[in-house]
């Protein structure tokens, strides 16, 4: 099906929105250039929850998938729905960098979120393996410049060259899985990669190849274990928000775009992907949790943390029915929302403690109870413990893994989440039990923290409870994922 | 007379692997690129290969693309190299070891 | 298709042949009476002073940094010229956004302070 050219302006409108936002936020950073400039957190978030409004109005997606811009991009539910999800993390990332002056004094700061804002939408609607390239560069490349943007602060300069090469070395040996299948194929559209590999008949062994070398690509910005190492240093030295963004935002496209190419791209050898990425989930939730278990620094924690959620989604994703895939993508909003506000948390405790370490956050319920509070719930929703996000999102990819007849799969699952729970419990010790001697010294808040922490929480507890909305959205979402 | 398929195939594998041992043995940051470009010119150089078997353009026009994303990674790269040597006086990447755990 | 790479060979072995003859016939021939002038580090011009690595200003790699940005988007202009015969308003409309966009970056880089030598 092909569209008309109002409907391809209107379908775009909210990525033109972000290059006008940036524009703005960039050219407002160079004509205000004094104390003003701290205002631009504010534009930023209110901008992008303006786009949410903006792609609620002009870009829903038809009943059936749409191509359009020449076969570039698809319109469909699954794009709608994650271009929301990471407008929505950029407004929280902007809210948290609110406060940290070697930050948001830089207009270039918000300016190069939302380039990969911009980046990862185009991802997740990205129907080209051309664009599909760009849309993953465009998002890498400004996370690399965020990840090192303390330049005067070694150990971030040296999270974003180590994020940058790792990177980097992914997405080359991506790209020559991509030329492979190029060449297997002669077409660059991702629809027509199966019929075309079918038609010219290509050997198994040579198209498991090309596959291979393009989940490299996808396991790092999902950060799955064999291709984790750089998340936790990254994670570590990287400002605090930026982290919080790359394993949220950042994650939830390389889920993305994981899912949409080796559905329809690889559908010739499907047995051998389900049981690839089974083998990922299993390897990620394992090293992910048990390394977690010995971590002393907060960030560290939940960058493996982070390596362990990856791999529950990907238990999602080895079912392979378009249950699992919606149980994926409601697991990517919930983990958004919750491991927002948990570095959130951090970022806070960050700023007003001045450590990262454990030991910063004993006495935290006496100094601020809400923030405690906040942190109490999104360790129990990374946990799983109901009524919260994070415990539906488990059971869907849980259930649609023991529907596809992998039900040793979701039995690991669920034995890793219970491991996971001892390492959450262990920062909420600290919060809630261990003493210290600041207890008397209440934190303070800015109002764009309240707002984020208070959003964040609200999400995580609607996300929880109230699952039909959410669900019938994940539900139309992996509908169109798993059609083509 | 055009030169067979498999030749071009053979001298991009060569060259791809020849990036990933460069990447993964050489220390110097700066030599770690060059091997990072060398990778990225092998998926090119596969890319016209077969968009000249084809007889179609869009494997030229990725190529296009590919070339401006990789000056743009090693704009940022050798940005964040500059700002590394002026506290470290060095891009070893063994040296690079702030974060450990 | 064999003729051209034999000619190629024969390039190969003549361009290898000529050199090496010259340099090995020079040192079979030539008289030798070293001394230490004769032995020592030869350069044109004038004595070198100082290190010969010297530091280059931060400054310049910024230059090279942006040069090299905006150097290689300049590739996609080239197609959209190649076909300006074939060209609908709108193929124009979309090179002028692409070039605003740079000029935005230009902009940026210069009110920033890029482009300023210190």
């Amino acid at each position: 099906m092909t569209a008309d050219f109002a409907t391809m302006l209107s379908a775009v409108f909210p990525e033109i929105g972000l290059v006008v936002l940036m524009v703005v936020v960039l050219g407002l950073d160079l004509l205000w250039r004094d104390e003003r400039v701290r205002r631009l957190g504010w534009i930023t978030a209110a901008g992008c929850l303006f786009l949410v409004v903006l792609s609620l109005v002009f870009a829903l997606p038809p009943a059936e998938p749409l191509l359009i811009w020449g076969g570039m991009l698809r319109l469909d539910a699954a794009g709608f729905v994650f271009r929301i999800v990471f407008l929505l993390g950029a407004a929280l990332t902007a809210l948290f960098s609110l406060g940290q002056d070697d930050l948001q004094k830089h207009g270039e700061y918000y300016g190069l979120m939302l380039v990969s804002t911009l980046g990862m939408s185009l991802m997740a609607s990205a129907a080209d393996l051309i664009m599909l390239y760009l849309a993953i560069e465009l998002t890498s490349i400004p996370l690399y410049v965020l990840a090192g943007f303390r330049f005067r602060d070694d150990k971030s300069v040296e999270a974003g060259i180590k994020y940058l090469l790792f990177g980097a070395m992914t997405s080359a040996v991506m790209l020559y899985g991509l030329s492979l299948l190029y060449g297997f194929s002669g077409t660059t559209q991702i629809a027509e990669l199966a019929e075309q590999i079918d038609r010219h008949s290509v050997p198994v062994s040579l198209l498991v190849i090309s596959l291979v070398l393009v989940l490299v690509g996808f396991g790092f910005k999902v950060s799955a274990v064999p291709f984790h190492f750089w998340a936790p240093d990254v994670y570590e030295g990287a400002p605090t928000p930026v982290a919080g963004y790359l394993s949220t935002a950042s994650k939830a496209a390389g889920f993305a775009v994981l899912m949409r190419v080796i559905l329809t791209g690889f559908w010739a050898v499907t047995p051998i992907w389900m049981d690839l990425i089974a083998g990922l989930a299993i390897v990620s939730m394992t090293v992910g949790n048990l390394l977690a278990l010995t971590q002393t620094n907060i960030k560290r924690l939940l960058a493996y943390s982070s390596i362990a959620q990856a791999g529950y989604i990907l238990v999602g994703v080895a079912a392979g029915t378009s249950f699992g895939m919606s149980g994926a993508v409601y697991y990517l909003m919930a983990y958004l929302l919750t491991n927002l506000v948990a570095f959130g948390v951090v970022s806070v405790v960050g700023q007003r403690v001045g450590s990262d370490d454990l030991s910063a956050y004993a006495g935290l319920s006496r100094r601020a109870p809400a923030v405690a509070l906040i942190l109490l719930i999104s360790m129990l929703s990374l946990g799983g413990i109901p009524p919260f996000a994070g415990f539906v999102g488990k059971v869907l990819v849980f259930a649609a893994a023991v529907e596809a007849g992998r039900w040793w799969l979701a039995l690991i699952g669920v034995i890793n989440s219970i491991v996971a729970l001892y390492y959450y419990l262990i920062v909420l010790k600290s919060a809630y039990l261990l003493r210290s001697e600041d207890e008397q010294k209440p934190l303070q808040l800015m109002a764009g923290w309240r707002v984020a922490l208070l959003v964040c929480v609200t999400g995580v507890l609607v996300l929880g409870v109230v699952i039909a909305p959410w669900f019938e959205w994940a539900g139309k979402a992996g509908w169109a994922l798993s059609i083509y | 007379m055009m030169m067979p398929l498999a030749y071009y195939v053979g001298l991009s594998a060569i060259m791809f692997v020849l990036g990933i041992i460069g990447v993964l043995v050489r220390r110097n940051a700066l030599v770690v690129f060059m091997s990072l470009e060398l990778m990225f010119n092998a998926a090119n150089l596969l890319f016209v290969a077969f968009s000249a078997y084809f007889q179609l353009l869009t494997g030229q026009i990725f190529v296009f693309f590919v070339m401006t994303v990789a000056a743009a990674e090693v704009a940022v790269g050798l940005a964040l190299m500059v700002e590394i040597f002026r506290t470290k006086h060095s891009i070893d990447l063994d040296q690079m070891s702030e974060m450990k755990g | 298709m064999l003729a051209d790479w034999l000619y190629i060979g024969i390039f190969l072995i003549i361009s290898l042949f000529l050199p090496s003859v010259a340099l090995i016939v020079a040192g079979i021939l030539g008289p030798k009476k070293p001394n230490p002038v004769k032995n020592s580090t030869y350069e044109c011009g004038v004595e070198t002073f100082g290190e010969s690595l010297t530091q280059f200003k931060v400054q310049y790699y910024l230059y090279a940094l942006v040069f090299l940005v905006f150097d290689v988007e300049a590739i996609f202009l080239y197609p959209w010229a190649v076909a300006y015969q074939v060209q609908t308003v709108f193929y124009v409309v979309e090179a002028i956004i692409f070039v605003l966009i740079l000029l935005f970056a230009l902009w940026y880089a210069w009110r920033k302070g890029a482009l300023e030598w210190v």
